[in-house]
């Protein structure tokens, strides 16, 4: 038996551990945009920088078989670009491959 | 992943085939498939190239989109007769439907429901009636004895009270929401009208211009309201895509996330929106409303010669 006062228990080690994945800014936010005509833009912002964009992209690029770009953005940092409506492939993808949990997706657009 | 990309190209070619093996089967059996095309392809005991007829005639009816193909081509390639392929897509669909389901209704016929809700009222006022007069020989039970209650009499009770104090709670109907849908309309190629839009806002109690901006940053363009309260959004839109970011609209900001009653107002609180429930009390925060990351569409040369 050993003396609860004793433990070494860190009370905030759930706060630091949620800090890092919270549900707000862990989100990743799957947009669409028109372009002219009836072409369309796929914007994936919020993915963790700790992945490399420029595989994904890359992966995205084969798997859908479109164009697709890694942009830098000063407040949003690197955001995916992908050409048409890739919505529903991206989110099906990212499932799929474990970057991003379902309740972390938000799709945005009609 | 990997084995996935190789997949593509593949599938592709696999459909080119089977087109033309289409049109060889078609040719082959008119006859089965003119008559087959009432019967869906449930029946066990036809033999393996009938079967794929009746496949075939079912995904050319249901016009639906590619993906579904690819599982049906995947099918018919491994000829499997016991799977009948007609059940996956309407599944889906069904959940569709379960996912729009928000209890809100985009009704054009309103005088109908009016009248129905009228009906409904005197069912419950009958109802009612008919309640407070059991409640009241229960009570006369009660009042001149000295026994226990039973537990049956005392659920009874509780029961006729809740129907008492609010019939549609236990009736098990959910309140429904509804609202005249969005009148969407097209000017010129580039821009769309949302006609009754301040309209809908007075509905929903909310301010348009919060409503402007959800508007705006979900379908990802420019708008503005214009002299006849209309607004003007740029970019192609239909009715129905105006109708999803609405729901979502009213999912998150007009509905209570409690009790899920559209009795509720929005308050502003040092700089965050909040939810008051004026059916259940409850208050909670929602999401501000952030446009996010917008791509360059437009012109690049204009957008670096305003910079300059």
């Amino acid at each position: 038996m050993s003396i609860q006062n004793l433990n070494t228990f860190d009370p905030f080690a759930d706060a630091i551990k949620s800090s890092e994945d919270d549900v707000q800014d862990g989100l990743v936010h799957v947009r669409i945009q028109q372009r002219n005509g009836r072409k369309t833009l796929t914007t994936v912002q919020g993915l963790s920088s700790e992945y490399d964009l420029k595989k994904i992209v890359r992966a995205c690029k084969k798997e859908f078989a479109c164009n697709g770009t890694v942009v830098e953005h000063s407040e949003y940092g690197e955001v995916l670009q992908l050409q048409g409506d890739q919505r529903e492939n991206i989110c099906q993808w990212l499932i799929k491959s474990g970057l991003v949990k379902p309740e972390q997706l938000k799709v945005h657009g009609f | 992943m990997d084995e996935d990309m190789i997949f593509d190209p593949s599938l592709k070619k696999k459909k080119k085939k089977k087109t033309g093996f289409d049109m060889d089967a078609a040719l082959a059996g008119e006859t089965g498939e003119s008559t087959s095309v009432e019967a869906p392809a449930e029946t066990g005991d036809v033999d393996v190239p009938e079967d794929d007829n009746l496949d075939l005639d079912n995904f050319g009816k249901k016009k639906k989109k590619k993906k579904k193909t690819f599982f049906n081509l995947e099918e018919l390639e491994n000829t499997l007769p016991e799977t009948p392929p007609t059940e996956e897509p309407e599944q889906q669909e069904d959940e569709a439907v379960d996912d729009l389901d928000l209890n809100i209704d985009f009704t054009n016929a309103r005088k109908k429901k009016k009248k129905k809700n009228i009906d409904e009222f005197v069912l419950e006022d009958d109802t009612k009636g008919e309640d407070q007069e059991n409640a009241d020989d229960q009570h006369g039970v009660w009042v001149g004895s000295d026994r226990d209650y039973t537990y049956d009499e005392l659920l009874e009770r509780v029961f006729d009270i809740m129907r008492e104090k609010n019939p549609s709670m236990v009736s098990g109907k959910k309140q429904k929401f509804i609202m005249r849908p969005p009148q969407v309309v097209r000017i010129g190629t580039k821009k769309t009208s949302f006609a009754n839009f301040t309209e809908i806002c007075k509905t929903l109690h909310r301010q348009p211009k919060h409503l402007l901006d959800f508007l705006l940053a979900e379908l990802g363009t420019s708008g503005s309201v214009d002299g006849n309260s209309q607004l003007i959004i740029k970019g192609r839109f239909q009715q129905k895509q105006i109708e999803n970011v609405l729901r979502r609209y009213i999912k998150e900001y007009v509905t209570c996330h409690t009790c899920r009653s559209p009795d509720t107002i929005l308050q502003k609180d040092t700089r965050l929106f909040f939810l008051q429930c004026e059916t259940c009390g409850s208050r909670c925060s929602v999401a501000s409303i952030k446009s996010g990351f917008q791509a360059v569409t437009g012109k690049r040369a204009a957008i670096r010669a305003k910079n300059v």
